[in-house]
């Protein structure tokens, strides 16, 4: 028998105390992976929800809603400001059109009024949306429109049909443009921003539609266009459209030099609320500047707390355990002193009965985790989601009993929220296992340390 | 083999100080079975305790085979006790969870001998010492006081060191036990030529031993 047998035999010396210390050990050591579970998973959303925010700033004139017509547009030179600003990196330069489908009609009848990208038209298209209107409780939406009510469900036309919204951009291929965060071309090849020319990107969806392919042609604003590219993308508002550059479609709405919003693309998330302002100042009061920043605070706070509550919690947990097999191993050192008095006359160094008291502290702390692995794995998804609910439920200076409420992309972070237990976190368990053991080892280890085996031969 | 030279003890409590021994001079020949004997509070302990290189002595020297042990550091006092010298305790102090067989290789481990070697040699010794067969994987709490002995007496031999040190080894047993294990040690003394001190109360067994000393108020005198 060599000293890590005898350290681990000796853990079990006590059964009862043994089951009990594992036990409490157990417990501890779970809570203290549940907690890390926890702030690894608000870590990982922080980090996510600050990555899928864009970095972007959307420019639109003053009032300018995108459903009414724009009389007060943005200028070339204004945006040409813009783009000078420090820390843009971008600038994509919009004009939104809409034309209806021919032989059909977007008008609801009653009291309804249609809002978006592509409503209220006259110009015509060959087109046909590859959406439908869906309504529920009166909202109806569909296709990057969306239709208002009273509260009664809308009366339909029966040649009802979304109109297609025409972008005209310099900027054909950025994403930002659709509020999306893919967009790829599968077939064709891109326009050219700059180019006045009769050609246009449509979504592979729009493309099967209406049958068409690269080199296929339709009509639109009584011009024949060509497909140049067909495009995939996440948001029903680019499956939507067609896309132009941004001089072509300005000739065929005849609004030339007309920019209905630009977006520009700020090269950090941590410039992105100095360029804001920078934006703001430079256009004055022309136009309207938002930011995703607010939303991307209002879903960060209640996360943040999450975090930091867990992670004290986690903490407060490895000392707890750590005091836990302090004390259980300077009881035991007390209670064996007699024993290591005589291991150290027949020639036991201090290390050698260091070690296998260490052996016996990492012994109960090794089936503690074991005990505590299973907690954490049981436990980790449904105290994450509680302390999530618990600390968006409970924001910073809201009144007992008022709940804050948090919307968009804060509440798709919160709602979201899935803890997993990897090869990591059963590291960290047993790692924790063994800071626990060795803060538990070091006291017993002084102790042993100071004990004089003649006092062993006194006491006889 | 072992020469004692004006050897001192004083234990310090706040401003009082204890003489424990006081200037102990002694020589003993290898392979000498002795006896030290006094009251309780003599110093026999504290003698005993230097002499096993447990405790240093604040004056004098404490030399074995030549070697002053009172100069040698804690790390090299250790690796001493482990070659040199096998303890014998009035309680047995053996460890409750070992067999009869571990408890006897245990003071092996530091030298580093294979396991099966050490195993081989625990053997031989506790049927040289009496406790044979099933005895050996008994743990001590299934042996008698008497078998108890024997394993420390085993366990004292495991590395076959020149000089034992016994502090009351029968004062836990019975008459007839007590001459059984008495007779085992000077046995044993005769046989392998090592050098026992005992420390007892029990005059009667002292007069069996080669030499007998008296320790009084700090002051040894051999009988």
């Amino acid at each position: 028998m060599n000293v890590v047998t005898r350290g681990i035999r000796n853990a079990f010396r006590n059964a009862t105390r043994t089951i009990s210390i594992v036990l409490i050990l157990g417990l501890t050591i779970g809570l203290s992976l549940v907690m890390l579970i926890a702030n690894q998973a608000v870590d990982s959303k922080i980090k996510q929800t600050m990555g899928s925010i864009g970095n972007t700033v959307n420019i639109r004139p003053v009032g300018f809603s995108g459903s009414n017509s724009v009389n007060n547009a943005l200028t070339t030179e204004q945006l040409a400001k813009v783009q000078k600003l420090a820390h843009i990196k971008s600038l994509s330069q919009l004009l939104g059109s809409n034309a209806q489908t021919e032989g059909t009609s977007s008008s609801p009848q009653g009291g309804a009024q249609a809002s978006g990208p592509a409503a209220n038209n006259t110009a015509k298209t060959s087109l046909v949306s590859p959406f439908k209107l869906n309504c529920d409780k009166g909202k109806c939406s569909g296709g990057g429109i969306r239709l208002n009510t009273t509260g009664e469900a809308p009366k339909l036309p029966d040649n009802f049909s979304l109109p297609i919204n025409f972008m005209g951009t310099n900027q054909p291929t950025n994403p930002s443009n659709f509020e999306a965060s893919a967009f790829k071309i599968v077939n064709g090849k891109a326009i050219d921003g700059s180019k006045d020319i009769n050609d246009a990107m449509i979504s592979a969806e729009m493309a099967k539609k209406n049958r068409l392919g690269v080199g296929s042609t339709f009509t639109a604003f009584d011009q024949t266009l060509r497909v140049a590219a067909i495009f995939e993308s996440n948001t029903q508002t680019a499956n939507s459209s067609v896309v132009l550059s941004l001089p072509a479609l300005q000739r065929l709405t005849e609004q030339p030099g007309v920019i209905t919003n630009a977006i520009a693309t700020v090269d950090s998330l941590d410039n992105l609320e100095s360029a804001t302002s920078a934006i703001k100042d430079s256009l004055g009061s022309a136009a309207d500047v938002t930011s995703s920043l607010d939303q991307a605070k209002q879903a960060i706070e209640p996360l943040k707390s999450v975090r930091n509550i867990s992670l004290y919690s986690l903490l407060g947990a490895v000392v707890a355990g750590g005091v836990i097999i302090l004390l259980t191993m300077i009881m035991i050192v007390r209670e064996r002193k007699r024993e290591i008095g005589i291991l150290k006359a027949i020639g036991f160094g201090n290390t050698r009965i260091i070690f296998q008291f260490m052996c016996e502290a990492l012994t109960l702390t090794t089936l503690g985790a074991i005990i505590g692995l299973g907690i954490g794995i049981a436990a980790g998804n449904p105290v994450t989601s509680m302390l999530v609910s618990n600390g968006s439920a409970g924001g910073q200076g809201a009144p007992a009993g008022f709940a804050q409420s948090i919307s968009g992309p804060a509440a798709d972070a919160l709602e979201s929220i899935k803890a997993t237990v990897g090869w990591e976190i059963i590291l960290y368990g047993f790692g924790a296992a063994l800071l626990i053991a060795l803060i538990g080892s070091s006291l017993a280890a002084s102790l042993i340390a100071k004990v004089r085996p003649s006092e062993v031969l006194r006491s006889e | 083999m072992l020469r004692v030279t004006n050897l001192k003890k004083i234990f310090s409590s706040g401003d009082t100080k204890v003489v424990a021994t006081n200037d102990i001079s002694l020589t003993i020949e290898e392979g000498q079975f002795i006896s030290i004997v006094g009251q309780s509070g003599s110093g026999k302990s504290t003698l005993l305790s230097m002499l096993g290189a447990l405790e240093k002595p604040t004056e004098g020297k404490i030399e074995i085979d030549g070697q002053d042990i009172t100069k040698l550091r804690s790390h090299a006092l250790t690796r001493h006790r482990s070659k040199k010298i096998g303890f014998i305790f009035q309680g047995f102090n053996l460890i409750p969870n070992l067999t009869a067989l571990e408890n006897v290789m245990l003071p092996m481990e530091p030298t580093d001998r294979p396991k099966k070697m050490r195993m081989q040699q625990a053997r031989e010794l506790l049927d040289q010492v009496g406790i044979t067969g099933a005895k050996q994987r008994r743990k001590p709490g299934k042996l008698s006081g008497g078998e108890q002995q024997r394993v420390a007496i085993a366990r004292a031999l495991a590395n076959r060191p020149k000089l034992i040190l016994a502090d009351e080894p029968t004062g836990n047993l019975d008459s007839k036990t007590s001459k059984m294990i008495f007779e085992l040690l000077r046995g044993l003394s005769q046989s392998q030529g090592v050098t026992i001190i005992i420390v007892t109360h029990d005059l009667a067994l002292a007069r069996q031993t080669e030499r007998v000393f008296r320790l009084q108020d700090g002051k040894l005198t051999e009988q």
